[in-house]
């Protein structure tokens, strides 16, 4: 067996590594829909007057947080299909990458939930009263006035948790997920274990670009939304 | 198949998952051990643009924040070996490489990926102290090691103490990837105690239960010491 390190094999991997970048992207795309929403409903718990929600939703976060993303996976893995048996329901043939995206999206609502909670906590509460005494109604102050300012400060930080999220898909390859990861681990099998670093580096470099990627993104629209913050405080 | 939880099995493998904590807490000692030092330096080179240092520095926090824990794993996993059989071909030493403790692996790696991330927690806690009280406390006549000792570091201290505190649960939950070194920790254990009897759900919810148990401890621990820094800092602004 060759042991030794050879830089053709960086190249080589990247063409095969590329198109399962999507697969990964799918992943966190789907995470990040079902999460913000989950999310959404924990920080309302957390915001609202009901003590048992305010006592749920912080205790779910406290937990999730306390969990590695690997244990979480296997723990939903095995343990949803085996509560739907109980109720007779089979879901041995289920595709896999709804165990993941369920996984990822209790992972990334607790930490959207804390997002959401300081985005909205950091925003005066007077401008919400503000809102109301020149005649909007709650629902336009919300999606008027206190959205679009919670949405900036929240930004950088929803930008942290995707890029969170991203890193930690990778573990999906552990229960047969192809994505980049499960796709490395894949060549690597295929050249009989040989040439291993050099399948790790190509893949590490592809994460470091799309995290290097999202950064730039974040930085972007973070400067383009606090552009219409300053007109609004010109005071 | 479907009866249930088995309940002495979900006891029993508790306290295996336990036995792998000790484990688990000595990787995470270890790497703080090195990477709080380390990281304040780099961050020190950040900070005063030390040339070289400061670029090196900075490639490094972003390869290691943008790449996944697992992938930096199999880096080091499959990258040291190659090193260390040239160098001992090199000096003539009869060692085999493949009976090296993976222990030694998880230090090199959870090292170097927590320095990465202290340095980001020290720089920013260090721009939120003020140049005033560098120059302050060396218009007293302290020496540079004296001023940071007593007068920055307590106070960059305060400040990053909420974040180291963050930094150490997620590396004690990274921890549960030493799996992949075949590193005998909680995860691994109850996951082996597991095979036996693919009592997989009950495993899993064991590692849960002593990571939540584990990373809750921590974090109330790090508030009480904050707590007392906090007194510290009251009683001498």
């Amino acid at each position: 067996m060759e042991k030794y390190f050879n830089a053709k094999y960086i190249w080589e991997s990247f063409p095969l590594l590329i198109p399962y970048i999507k697969v990964t992207f799918l992943v966190a795309g789907l995470s990040v829909l079902f999460g913000t929403l989950l999310g959404f409903i924990l920080a309302a718990m957390k915001l609202g007057n009901s003590k048992i929600a305010q006592i749920i939703a912080n205790g779910y976060t406290t937990a999730l947080r306390c969990t590695p993303s690997i244990v979480l996976l296997f723990l939903v893995y095995y343990g949803i299909p085996k509560i739907a048996e109980n109720f007779g329901v089979n879901l041995s043939d289920i595709d896999k990458i709804i165990f993941i995206v369920i996984t990822f999206s209790l992972q990334f609502a607790a930490a959207m939930s804390e997002v959401i909670r300081s985005a909205y906590q950091s925003i005066d509460r007077g401008q919400f009263e503000a809102a109301v005494s020149v005649g909007l109604s709650n629902a336009q102050a919300y999606r008027r006035i206190i959205f679009p300012q919670a949405f900036v400060v929240a930004l950088p930080n929803f930008g942290n948790s995707l890029l969170e999220l991203i890193k930690e898909g990778s573990l999906a390859y552990t229960i047969g997920l192809i994505d980049v990861m499960g796709k490395a681990s894949l060549i690597i099998d295929g050249r009989f274990n040989a040439h291993a670093l050099e399948t790790y580096l190509a893949l590490s470099i592809i994460y470091w670009v799309i995290s290097i990627a999202i950064e730039q993104l974040f930085l972007k629209l973070e400067k383009v939304f606090s552009k219409g913050k300053q007109v609004i405080n010109p005071t | 198949m479907s009866d249930g939880l088995n309940y002495s099995f979900l006891v029993k493998t508790f306290f295996t998952a336990l036995s792998g904590v000790p484990t688990a807490l000595m990787i995470t000692i270890v790497a703080l051990f090195i990477a709080l030092p380390l990281g304040f330096m780099l961050a020190l080179t950040r900070i005063n643009r030390i040339p070289v240092l400061h670029r090196f520095a900075q490639v490094y926090v972003s390869f290691v924040r943008g790449t996944p824990v697992i992938v930096q794993i199999f880096i080091i996993y499959s990258s040291v070996p190659l090193v260390l059989t040239s160098f001992f071909k090199k000096f003539h030493i009869e060692t085999n490489v493949y009976d090296i403790n993976p222990i030694w692996y998880a230090f090199i790696v959870f090292s170097l990926n927590t320095t990465a991330i202290l340095i980001e927690v020290f720089r920013s806690a260090i721009s939120t102290v003020s140049k005033g009280q560098l120059e302050a406390a060396y218009s007293v006549g302290l020496t540079n090691v004296q001023a940071f000792r007593r007068i920055i570091i307590p106070q960059t201290l305060v400040v990053a103490l909420p974040n180291i505190c963050t930094a150490t649960v997620n590396l004690i939950k990274a921890t549960s990837l030493g799996y992949a070194m075949s590193l005998q920790e909680i995860t691994l254990r109850a996951k082996v105690a597991a095979n036996v009897g693919y009592n997989y759900v009950e495993a899993y919810i064991d590692i849960f239960l002593v990571y939540l148990i584990l990373c809750s401890l921590v974090e109330y621990l790090f508030k009480i010491y904050e707590k007392r820094l906090r007194k510290y800092k009251a009683a001498n602004a």
